[in-house]
This record gives C-alpha cells, sequence and structure tokens, in this order.
C-alpha cells in the first residue's frame, strides 16, 4: 500500500479523501468495537484489582485455567447447550412453518404478519415481565392447562422446567424475526419452477421439500447462524426471571448471566473476560462446524 | 441583489449585537443576585427503593433538613435495581453519591476496599454516638474505625392469622419449634377435597438471609476466622434439617412459589398459609393492602430452647470522594441523630438504632412491634465476613435443592461450602 502510493503520487490524494470518508466509520468502530475486544485480551490476561485503588497484575494464562475446576461454569454450558439445542431447531422450522403459510393467498394475511411480527418489536424485558405473570402458580398458563386436562407446573420455582418456560417464550418472540426472513427469501424463488415441476406431476408436498427448502439453503444458515449466536448470549429473560442469580438451584443460569456476575457482582474482570473469550471461541467453533455442514453457505 | 444581501447582512449583525448586549444585561443581573445569597453546595444521597410510605418520609425528611440548612442542598436519586452492583460500579468509576445507604451484610467487603470515608473525626459530644445499639455499631466498624452509622434495624418474628388459629382451635401462636411443627399440621387445610392444598400451616423460605440463625441454634457457625464458609457440620444442619423434615414429611409448609406469590409476606397476606416468619417492614404493607386481614406477631419460636432470630441494619456511609464533606457529615449526622431517627422509624416500617428513640417511641409495648423490638437483644446480626454475598448465593442454590428433594440436606450443604470456598480461594 505504501510503497503502491509512493511509487504514484498522484494517488495520495484519493487515499486521503478515501480514509476521510471512512474515519468517522472507523474512528467509531476502531473506538467501540475493536479497543474493547483488545482491552478485553488485556484484561483476561490479568487479576484485575478495580475498586480502591485500580491494579492489574498480570497472570499469564491463570484465568483459562480456573475455568476447569469452576463446576458453576459447567453447569451454566449444559443449560446454555440445551437451550440451544430446543430453541434453534424449533423456532427455525416454526418459522419456516409461519412463512410458508402466510406467502399462501390466505384472506387477512398482512394482518397475521403484523401479529406474528408484534413480539419481535416488543422489549423482551417487558416480555419476560408479562411471562412471570403468565407463568405463576395460579396464572394463566396453569389454568389453561388445567382446564385442557394438562398437568400443571411450578414454572418459576421448579428447576426442572424454569428453563424450558424461558425456552417457550424465547421461541415464542424470536420465531417471527426469522419468518419475515424466509418470507422474503420465499418471495425471491421464481415462479417458473414450481410451474415447470407443476407441469411435470409434483404435487404441493413435493414442490415444498424439493424446490422450495432447498432454495432456502442459503437463508436457514442465516437463521441458524443468528439463532445460535442469540441463543448463547441469552441473558436478560433469565436474568430477570431469576433476579440475576440463574436460579432455581442454577436451573437458569447461562454463561452470559456468569459473566455478567463475575463482572458486576465480584468484580472480577478479568476472569469474566476470559469467560467472554470461551464463549466467543464456541460460538465461532460451532459456526464453523455448521458451515461445513451447509456446504459453502453462500449467503447472497 | 447585491444591496439586499448588505442589508441583510447588517440587520443580521445587528440583531446578534442586540441579543449579545441582552445576555450580558441578564448575566450580570443573576450574578449580583447571587453575590447577595449565601453560597449553597450539593450533597447527592442513593438509596433503594422502598415502599411507597417509606419513599414519601425520607422525601419530607429531606426536605426539613434542607430547611434547616439552607446552605446545602441534597439531591436524591433512587436505585431501581441490583443496588450494590450499580453502587460498585460508580464507585469505580468515580460517579458514586456523596451518602448512599450501605446493607450490613455488604459492608465488610467496601470497609476493606478503603472506598468509604471514616467517620470518627466528624462525630461529635453531643451526636451521642453511645446511643446507639452497641452491636449494630459494631457492624460497620473495622480496624477501629466507623464508617457508617446505622439508620435502622429490623428483625424477623412470627405473624400468624387470627382468623386460621380460631378456626384450627388454636389460642396462642407456637412457642417452640416443635409446636410451630404440630401447629402446622392442624393448619393445612384442603377446603374443597380437590387434593390440592388451600391453606398450609406455614410459609418457609429457605434462604440464608432468613435461616442463619437455624445454624447457630445447635452450635454450629456460619464463617470460619478467615470467612471462609463453615456451616457444614452436623450441629450446623439440625436447625435446617427441621424446616426441611417439615416441607417435604409433613408437607405442612409451602414456598413462596409453590404458592403462585413472590414473598413470604404476599403469601401471608393471601392466606394461602396461616403463619409466616417476616420481618417489621411487612407490618405496614399488611395494615395498608391488606385490612381485612387480622393477624398478630409472636417471637420466633425457640429452636433448641434458645430464642433466635434475624437483624437486619443499614446505614449511611459517605463517599471517601465525596467533594463536601462537611455538608455530607451534616446530612447523615441529621438523619442518623435522635430527632431524625425519631422522625423516620415512626413510620413504623422500621425500628430505632438508637436507644433513647426506641425508647420514647415505645415499641416494646406496641402490640405488632412488641416481638420484633425483644428480639433485638438476640438477634443474630446479617454479616459474616467479607465473602457473605459469596456464600449466600451457593447456600441458596444448594438448599433448595435439599428441599426439592434431589439431594440430602448434608451433601447440599457440604457442595455449597466446597464451592463457595473455591471461589473465595479465587478471588485471591
Amino acid at each position: 500500500m505504501i510503497r503502491k502510493i509512493q511509487s504514484q503520487p498522484g494517488d495520495l490524494g484519493e487515499a486521503v479523501s478515501g480514509y476521510g470518508f471512512m474515519a468517522p466509520a472507523i474512528l467509531v468502530l476502531g473506538l467501540f468495537v475493536l479497543v474493547p475486544i483488545f482491552y478485553a485480551v488485556f484484561l483476561s490476561l490479568h487479576k484485575v484489582q478495580l475498586l480502591g485503588g485500580v491494579e492489574f497484575r498480570f497472570i499469564g494464562l491463570r484465568n483459562f485455567g480456573r475455568m476447569l475446576g469452576d463446576e458453576r461454569i459447567w453447569i451454566a454450558l449444559k443449560n446454555t447447550a440445551e437451550y440451544v439445542a430446543i430453541v434453534v431447531p424449533v423456532q427455525t422450522i416454526l418459522a419456516l412453518i409461519l412463512a410458508i403459510v402466510l406467502n399462501t393467498q390466505i384472506q387477512g394475511r398482512n394482518w397475521f404478519r403484523i401479529i406474528y411480527f408484534l413480539p419481535t418489536v416488543t422489549s423482551s424485558a417487558v416480555l419476560t415481565l408479562i411471562f412471570i405473570w403468565l407463568y405463576n402458580t395460579n396464572g394463566l398458563l396453569n389454568d389453561f392447562l388445567a382446564f385442557v386436562g394438562l398437568p400443571t407446573y411450578n414454572w418459576l420455582g421448579d428447576p426442572n422446567v424454569a428453563l424450558k418456560a424461558i425456552m417457550l417464550m424465547n421461541i415464542w418472540s424470536t420465531a417471527p424475526l426469522f419468518m419475515v426472513i424466509y418470507l422474503a427469501a420465499l418471495q425471491d424463488i421464481p415462479k417458473s419452477i414450481y410451474e415447470a415441476a407443476a407441469i411435470d406431476g409434483a404435487n404441493g408436498w413435493q414442490r415444498l421439500v424439493h424446490i422450495t427448502i432447498p432454495s432456502l439453503k442459503p437463508v436457514t444458515f442465516f437463521v441458524i447462524t443468528m439463532g445460535i449466536i442469540g441463543t448463547f448470549q441469552l441473558f436478560d429473560q433469565s436474568y430477570i426471571f431469576s433476579e440475576g442469580k440463574g436460579g432455581p438451584n442454577n436451573a437458569t443460569l447461562t454463561v452470559v448471566l456468569l459473566i455478567y456476575q463475575y463482572a458486576f457482582k465480584t468484580l472480577d474482570m478479568g476472569y469474566a473476560a476470559a469467560l467472554a473469550f470461551m464463549l466467543a471461541a464456541i460460538i465461532i467453533a460451532i459456526t464453523l462446524i455448521q458451515r461445513r455442514f451447509f456446504g459453502d453457505g453462500r449467503l447472497n | 441583489m447585491k444591496r439586499r444581501s448588505f442589508s441583510l447582512a447588517t440587520l443580521s449583525l445587528a440583531t446578534a449585537t442586540l441579543l449579545a448586549s441582552c445576555v450580558r444585561g441578564l448575566r450580570h443581573i443573576w450574578n449580583s443576585e447571587r453575590r447577595n445569597q449565601p453560597q449553597t453546595v450539593t450533597v447527592s444521597l442513593s438509596g433503594w427503593q422502598a415502599n411507597p410510605n417509606e419513599q414519601a418520609l425520607l422525601a419530607q425528611l429531606l426536605q426539613d433538613f434542607e430547611s434547616q440548612h439552607p446552605a446545602i442542598k441534597v439531591r436524591y436519586e433512587t436505585i431501581a435495581d441490583q443496588y450494590m452492583d450499580v453502587i460498585k460500579t460508580r464507585l469505580i468509576g468515580d460517579a458514586a453519591p456523596d451518602v448512599f445507604y450501605l446493607d450490613v451484610f455488604q459492608a465488610p467487603f467496601l470497609m476493606n476496599k478503603k472506598v468509604l470515608e471514616p467517620l470518627d473525626a466528624y462525630i461529635t459530644q453531643d451526636f451521642d454516638l453511645a446511643d446507639f445499639e452497641p452491636p449494630l455499631l459494631n457492624a460497620f466498624q473495622d480496624r477501629g474505625q466507623i464508617y457508617g452509622l446505622p439508620k435502622d434495624v429490623s428483625t424477623l418474628a412470627l405473624f400468624y392469622n387470627k382468623k386460621a388459629f380460631a378456626e384450627a382451635g388454636l389460642s396462642r401462636p407456637p412457642q417452640t419449634w416443635q409446636e410451630l411443627r404440630e401447629f402446622s399440621k392442624k393448619l393445612t387445610l384442603d377446603r374443597n377435597g380437590d387434593g390440592k392444598v388451600d391453606q398450609y400451616g406455614f410459609g418457609v423460605i429457605p434462604e440464608l438471609a432468613r435461616q442463619a440463625f437455624m445454624i447457630k441454634a445447635f452450635g454450629g457457625r456460619l464463617v470460619d476466622p478467615n470467612g471462609y464458609a463453615a456451616f457444614a457440620t452436623e450441629q450446623g444442619l439440625q436447625g435446617l434439617q427441621g424446616l426441611l423434615d417439615q416441607y417435604r414429611q409433613d408437607r405442612s409448609s409451602a414456598q413462596k412459589t409453590d404458592v403462585g406469590t413472590h414473598s413470604g409476606s404476599e403469601m401471608f397476606a393471601q392466606e394461602k398459609v396461616a403463619m409466616v416468619i417476616e420481618g417489621n417492614w411487612a407490618i405496614p404493607y399488611l395494615t395498608e393492602t391488606f385490612p381485612a386481614l387480622e393477624f398478630g406477631t409472636a417471637e420466633v419460636p425457640t429452636v433448641n430452647d434458645q430464642p433466635g432470630t434475624m437483624a437486619f441494619s443499614v446505614a449511611y456511609v459517605m463517599n471517601q470522594q465525596a467533594k463536601h464533606k462537611a455538608a455530607a457529615w451534616q446530612l447523615i449526622a441529621y438523619l442518623t441523630g435522635k430527632e431524625g431517627m425519631k422522625r423516620w422509624t415512626r413510620g413504623g416500617s422500621a425500628l430505632p438504632s438508637r436507644r433513647s428513640v426506641a425508647a420514647e417511641l415505645g415499641y416494646d409495648q406496641d402490640p405488632l412491634r412488641s416481638a420484633f423490638s425483644a428480639g433485638v437483644d438476640y438477634a443474630t446480626p446479617w454479616q459474616a465476613g467479607e465473602y457473605l454475598p459469596l456464600i449466600m448465593d451457593n447456600f441458596d442454590n444448594q438448599l433448595l435443592s435439599a428441599f426439592l428433594g434431589e439431594q440430602t440436606l448434608l451433601t447440599a450443604l457440604q457442595q455449597a461450602q466446597a464451592t463457595a470456598n473455591r471461589e473465595i480461594a479465587a478471588t485471591q
């Protein structure tokens, strides 16, 4: 780059104006994305003391070594993995079904689209508070279950169902977002392919399985990737659900909640930063594996 | 065209000059007025959200303070959620309020970090330090220095539903823990016979903050002298085992989420349970929100023939970075002084931490509050070294799993202790 500028002095002005135009973006990204990332690397290698005199002590990789003996991490990872394994497939399939239904010429589909999309534009904190009421032992959900003769649960207090309660809430609120993405993609599939298949005698189901779903593959890759990232970063729902504790009995403890607890409750920023890196590494690894699984996963 | 733009320029210049002179004139008037007034300083104060009555009472107190000290303005801010996390973060960022609430169980951590201003130098003779209950004052001392002055104290006592007691043919509240279990069985009712209990005898809160005195009752201890957890012993568990057996075997007690409520006082208020052990803060809530509820209070039943309860206290502390320390002290001295404390605790949500105020208000004679004020003498203060918040989280988690029958009490609490101690060691 520098050599090029030196050899062709005429380009210098162009480069300067180019970087000039990019300066706001570079500045903002650098300040709020790059610098924090490098600072987090720095923090994760130190023992940090913040209150009463800031102090950094270099301890190498000991923060990472500490994770092995920390059983709460394994609980958090197990909870998070269970959450991802259930929520991502369910919300993807649900989004696909909703999109296919709304892509047909049913009556009032615009209204359905708006109604389905409403949970996504509502703040998740508000949704959680509403759901806590629904999940009350004497709440609407249990009343409904009892009415149709199903067993009722202590959704908030029983560790065996507390995480499921959050899953239910999250699937309900994020599936519509992915539905909209699928809807947009569905309208991009050329009608001529369907017509050709119909002429060849393919029925509706065959057209769905052999045309629609394969055509949506790049979008499905995107939806699953975003779903995995979003679900691995589960925080606000379980935070509000358990008042920041991850209870009952660690049932709603997630990795990000654990990071929050170490960072702001015990003020152990170094360890919290190390945990954040562990989470990032897991998400990157899973995305790479999934990329192989989906072929080259073209996004355009 | 040219002329017109010239005249426009002249006009705008003239307007600018006029505006500037106006501003200068106004500033002059304002300055001269300010010179006539004494210089005022602003002290910032933060606390957490309490009930609306308490909030109104504090606002009233602050107004009175400002009228008595015209040179000091108080800027009060409520921190709605996660109070200690917010305060700690603001202390790190040099943005903490000058004066703030500090819960007794969080005090050792902040006192040890040297972010609080020692108050010894400010305390005068007529502030009458000796008037404070010594255990409460000690809780806010570290290495001989006073860092906070307790604004009030709360204890736990037994609330019982008089109607439910009469219905079950019980004429008085239980006095021992054995009695409590017997009474609970009589008070546990399935009124409509659908197999679901409509009223439990006792509302249990399996949290360390509420049960620490149970550990002491049979000679156990919460932490060792170095602040490490040390509760998982035979003696430490005996009291808790009774609670657990009642919940799992007698099935005569319930937790708050079992009956769809959010707190102990709520399950009592909604008559889901006939007895609950709650703090004095529940009295105004019950009398105001549920005026039809007929209830009485009694001292916590004795465990192992010993009286026991918990004492919770909150102090006003001063930030070491406070700008106007003298003014901040004036505020603390007013709020924890005899007059201020009398007005504060007369509201009835908390008991005074000064003996003279307690004697004057006569809460030891009050039918609802005498049980609480009696408890101050033998209560276990809710404080146990710097790591109590961490120990508490692990304890609560594991105790709950024992209540759910996932493991025995001993293994649950051994695990809680081991995890807590490992985390404590890692923070050093």
